[in-house]
């Protein structure tokens, strides 16, 4: 069996292929409602519901008073299941903001 | 049924390089899928539902439109806010991919 | 069919789901189906005071598609099987690339 896992290689043929190439790795993960988490990638579906460990969750959200205002909140958790109906997008590196 | 018939009609009364011209039209708009594996490893620009841009070199898409860009540009309100080097986008979210 | 199994090896553990309208529910992990619904016992809210009408709910059942987040118990995931368990339901259906 783990000799035909082996043999996927590192190829990427379709778009989920980035993700499993990320198992084990750090991942960015976008989410709707201004959501971000990064995390270790631990397993994932073809749906993109998730796995992570070690997640670091930043929510961004519009100042009641202030609309040019944006507030962030972090939270911390060890172990996160994901659904996947709320990811956007996948990175595996953290990307670079300007 | 009828116009049908009637805009073939037209194009049979063509000259013949024009109607040549209307099947290479053809050939590049008429189908979704062979447009999207023409601009494979070509620059795009992919458009989400929530009005974010992303700018980069196309490398798969797959029957959801999942796609994978490199070296892209995520573009809010016109200005440059990330970079990443490899993105993946789930499918659902995406409003077009188009070739820059 | 992952997560499902995921999800079934966690039964009697203690989870807290976060929902899709940011209502957080902790409790204990009865039972789970394909749709990943979800049964919940001896439930408490995380924040009582916007949800006062959940304080006297003990049970609770969770449409899987209203579900965020679940916080799992550390300890209770073998994450190595896990990633073995993706990578091999990754092969068994790769999906169709556009020609």
């Amino acid at each position: 069996m783990s000799a035909s896992i082996e043999s996927q290689g590192s190829f990427m043929t379709e778009p989920l292929d980035l993700i499993r190439l990320s198992l084990n790795e750090t991942v960015y993960v976008k989410l709707r409602d201004g959501r971000e988490l990064t995390g270790r990638l631990h397993a994932y579906d073809s749906h993109c519901s998730m796995v992570l460990g070690d997640v670091e969750e930043t929510v961004s959200s519009i100042d009641e008073n202030d609309v040019s205002k944006v507030t962030t909140k972090t939270n911390k958790s060890d172990m996160l299941f994901v659904r996947g109906d709320s990811v956007i997008l996948v990175s595996p590196c953290v990307p670079e903001k300007l | 049924m009828s116009t049908q018939n009637n805009s073939t009609d037209k194009s049979t009364s063509l000259p013949t390089e024009q109607a040549d011209e209307v099947t290479e039209v053809q050939k590049h708009t008429y189908d979704p899928s062979s447009f999207l594996s023409e601009i494979s490893g070509k620059q795009v620009v992919v458009k989400i539902t929530s009005g974010i841009l992303y700018n980069g070199f196309l490398q798969t898409v797959d029957g959801y439109m999942n796609i994978v860009l490199e070296n892209t540009q995520e573009i809010v309100n016109g200005e440059v806010k990330s970079k990443y080097r490899e993105v993946f986008i789930r499918g659902n979210n995406v409003l077009y991919i188009s070739a820059v | 069919m992952l997560f499902f199994s995921l999800f079934k090896t966690l039964v009697g553990q203690e989870v807290t789901i976060e929902l899709k309208n940011d209502l957080s529910i902790r409790g204990t992990l009865k039972s789970v189906d394909q749709y990943m619904n979800l049964k919940l016992d001896n439930i408490t809210t995380l924040d009582e005071a916007s949800f006062p009408h959940l304080c006297a709910v003990r049970n609770i059942f969770i449409r899987g598609s209203v579900v965020r987040y679940v916080h799992l118990p550390v300890n209770a995931v073998d994450t190595a099987l896990l990633e073995d368990a993706a990578r091999r339901e990754a092969m068994t259906q790769a999906g169709t690339p556009v020609k």
